[in-house]
């Protein structure tokens, strides 16, 4: 990957995002014609990490546009056992730099550190009954992802490439202003970045990057979709809201658990070998298709997918149609008993191959929850194995949603504390 | 960029296997036709040396359902590129010239054709270690890298072929000779699995087995013209270390053995036990395979009445299962049989496996048949 300054303006931004560093920085800031960046008023901030549906775009339908350029900081604490009072006050003053630097807002910055399994075995103490945070684990009969067990990760995005990058800067480099705000104190002074890994989502930049290994020479990405497979997700109908996936009781109250997958996408046969009715029953439903539901990107479903109306009758429309559809099969378990959406999705698209530097597709996969079961429970349904059962038409990987496209390379799970908490908090620590 | 140039370099290594010598290892025995599982034995070829090599199956032959099996167009080889073990699986990997080759979604047959990029057909084959068996219904993926760097991953097929058998198969462009890694992925399984497979081969694993892309594999690959194409009947599948899904004769399969009828080249072998592979409750199996060849046709979604003295005695379907004496087949716990009841075996979903040259036209319209047990 080299930062060429031939490069298309927002694909050089992007570049600069994926590389990282302060040269990368120091283009990107040449590039950018953003104007200033709006500092940050630490007391402003939300209690909540995952506070970001206000603090987003929406569009016309109200769907929240997620930050377009976001990093992911995969870090292991120095030292073994618990980390101390110096470090917590370090890394809380490194993180307070980035509130006071930047406003929260996607315009400014929105970020979050998130603490594994792996972390919490540092402490003799458990983590209290209202958290629910196990190792991470294959969720499907079928994958062998490698497991992320990192003691944290840091979660940075804006929709300016030049203040992920900054922020990373501040955490990480050796930067003593970030938008006018001294760096007194930095991540990498008490922690070690394993793996750093990048991404972006949003109408556009997917179309500009598809020169990547997994999707076809005939750069199919439409321009208007803000994913790889061509079209809109996250239907603000179809996520649940901030309270739903924010812990209710307990120390960590104001939190929530945080799965992040890394995914391989592999869309040569999701473009070449289907038609636009057969990516639509795959991704939808059957009846998505037949009915004509989608246009385009599918922006014309507006704020809900429809995919309610497709959840009863699922094995039995698989075998009329040979194929069922991944948000059908998913919907299935992820609703609560009122009916609420269980999971809050926000993922983003991604070149990085972890482990080699070719330009991969790939989708970086956080996913918010109450509790890290229900995810499990929506993955289980998505794999459709009952469907496999009712139907020889739907296999394993084949005609059974996206899960021909899509090879899960890692997991991790995360707890996302309340801000109060997010220093290296112990499992205990107090309630208010 | 690169893989722009993945494809430029993978038409060139395409074009070199057209011309590729001839090493293979059944290239002079003459394509025979299997004695089939009603007994006949249909020569295919009088064995004289085929004039031409070629690409295989370039030219799309017209699917003609009712057809049946035919002989395919052409004879040819493939190479053995190694065999690995892991968990509950021992793999192997082996490739031949690109084919064409027709999918099954439900009713639906579609055509892969060769494109120009692709370099070979990517085969993969599954069994058990202690049995043989082939696992003919499970989830395979590769994926190939060569020097650490990403050439391709895809989800493959489970396929039909006369000389190749029973594989998980696709066509691949590679970018130039070399040693690529393939790695070769498994599913835990989703049928059922009895007897001595009950909780057996449910976890997935993998294995790298290398694949050599050379002059020298090149030239173990080839295909020549073959006369009798389109006659019916089947090449006989080649010889090699490879298990064969190959189901065992009518006569020897385990239970009773009472009937057994054929629907569009689809032979259905019924037997029964008295005490069953679930629950030890009487069962009745149904092992379908291929016409000649005996080739376990797996996939289909099958109903079955059973009626005594014009009275059903057993409706419902017959589950794809696994099982070390049965090996596939399509089953279910019975009341029990007795001779001279009536079983209508009927095919709801026709099988979703692939298909090479010769089974295209086969089990796609499958009347429902009635077997006097």
């Amino acid at each position: 990957m080299v930062l060429d300054s031939d490069l298309p303006r927002r694909q050089f931004l992007r570049t600069a995002v994926a590389l990282g560093g302060a040269g990368a920085l120091a283009a990107c800031q040449e590039r950018v014609d953003g104007g200033a960046t709006p500092t940050g008023d630490p007391t402003a901030k939300p209690r909540r990490q995952h506070a970001w549906r206000e603090y987003v775009p929406h569009d016309d339908s109200g769907n929240s546009l997620l930050p377009e350029h976001q990093v992911l900081l995969y870090v292991d604490l120095d030292g073994d056992g618990p980390p101390g009072e110096d470090a917590r006050s370090t890394l809380e003053s490194a993180l307070a730099t980035l509130d006071r630097a930047y406003e929260w807002h996607a315009d400014g910055l929105l970020h979050s550190v998130a603490y594994s399994p792996a972390y919490f075995d540092r402490f003799d103490a458990d983590l209290p009954p209202s958290v629910e945070l196990p190792e991470p684990r294959a969720l499907s009969a079928f994958e062998t992802p490698t497991f992320d067990t990192q003691d944290a990760v840091v979660h940075l995005a804006s929709n300016r490439p030049d203040v992920v990058l900054e922020a990373d800067e501040a955490l990480t480099g050796d930067r003593e202003l970030v938008n006018g705000e001294p760096v007194d104190a930095r991540l990498t002074d008490v922690a070690t970045v394993d793996s750093r890994r990048t991404g972006f989502v949003g109408a556009g930049l997917p179309a500009e990057h598809q020169d990547a290994a997994g999707i076809p020479a005939s750069k199919p990405v439409p321009e208007a979709s803000p994913l790889f497979m061509g079209f809109d997700a996250g239907f603000v109908g179809n996520q649940a809201t901030e309270d739903a996936v924010t812990i209710e009781e307990g120390p960590f109250a104001g939190g929530t658990t945080k799965v992040i997958a890394n995914i391989r996408q592999r869309l040569e046969d999701w473009y070449d070998e289907q038609d636009y009715d057969e990516r639509v029953a795959e991704l939808f439903s059957p009846g998505h298709a037949e009915e004509g539901l989608v246009e385009g990107v599918g922006t014309n479903l507006g704020d809900d997918s429809g995919i309610d109306r497709f959840l009863d009758d699922v094995a039995d429309r698989a075998r009329e149609s040979g194929r069922v559809g991944h948000a059908q099969k998913a919907a299935r378990a992820n609703r609560d008993d009122d009916g609420n959406v269980r999971l809050l999705r926000r993922h983003f698209e991604s070149t990085d191959d972890i482990g080699s530097d070719d330009a991969v597709a790939s989708l970086h996969f956080p996913s918010l929850q109450r509790r890290i079961s229900a995810f499990e429970e929506v993955r289980e349904a998505m794999n459709g194995a009952d469907i496999t059962a009712a139907t020889p038409a739907v296999r394993q990987r084949v005609n059974n949603g996206i899960l021909e496209y899509i090879f899960v390379r890692r997991r991790g799970n995360f707890l996302v504390p309340p801000r109060r908490h997010r220093s290296v908090p112990t499992p205990r620590p107090a309630e208010s | 960029m690169k893989r722009r140039q993945f494809v430029g370099l993978a038409a060139g290594a395409g074009s070199t296997l057209a011309l590729a010598g001839c090493l293979g290892d059944s290239g002079s025995d003459p394509a025979t036709a299997d004695a089939d599982a009603d007994g006949e034995s249909l020569p295919t070829d009088d064995g004289t040396p085929p004039a031409a090599t070629l690409s295989p199956t370039r030219t799309a032959t017209p699917v003609d359902p009712g057809r049946g099996i035919y002989i395919q167009s052409f004879r040819e080889q493939m190479s053995v590129q190694g065999t690995a073990t892991s968990g509950d699986y021992e793999f192997a990997l082996m490739f031949a010239v690109p084919h064409n080759f027709w999918t099954v979604t439900g009713d639906e047959v579609s055509e892969t054709t060769i494109e120009d990029a692709d370099s070979i057909h990517l085969m993969a084959a599954v069994w058990d270690p202690d049995t043989g068996t082939v696992l003919p219904e499970t989830g395979l993926s590769v994926e190939i890298a060569r020097d650490g760097d990403l050439v391709s991953q895809e989800v493959i097929y489970p396929m039909l072929s006369q000389p190749m058998g029973f594989h998980y198969g696709g066509n691949f462009p590679l970018p130039g000779d070399g040693t690529f890694t393939v790695t070769v992925s498994v599913g835990g399984t989703n049928i059922r699995r009895t007897g001595a497979f009950d909780g057996r081969f449910g976890d997935p694993a993998a294995v790298e087995i290398p694949l050599e892309f050379t002059k020298r594999t090149r030239e173990e690959v080839q295909s020549r013209q073959l006369d009798r194409g389109g006659d019916p009947g089947a090449l006989r599948p080649m010889d090699t270390p490879v298990p064969q899904a190959v189901l065992p004769p009518k006569d020897d399969l385990p239970g009773t053995v009472r009937a057994s009828g054929r629907s569009d080249d689809a032979v259905f072998v019924a037997t029964t036990l008295d005490d069953g592979p679930v629950d030890g409750d009487a069962y009745l199996a149904v092992s379908a395979r291929t016409r000649y060849n005996r080739f376990a046709v797996p996939a289909m979604a099958l109903d079955a009445t059973l009626t005594r003295d014009g009275e059903s005695v057993y409706e419902g379907p017959l589950r794809r299962t696994l099982d070390p004496e049965l090996n596939y087949h399509y089953g279910a716990a019975v009341d029990g049989v007795r001779s001279g009841d009536e079983l209508t075996l009927s095919i709801t979903t026709i099988p979703q496996v692939a298909r090479h040259e010769g089974y295209e036209a086969a089990f796609r319209q499958m009347p429902d048949m009635t077997l006097t047990l």
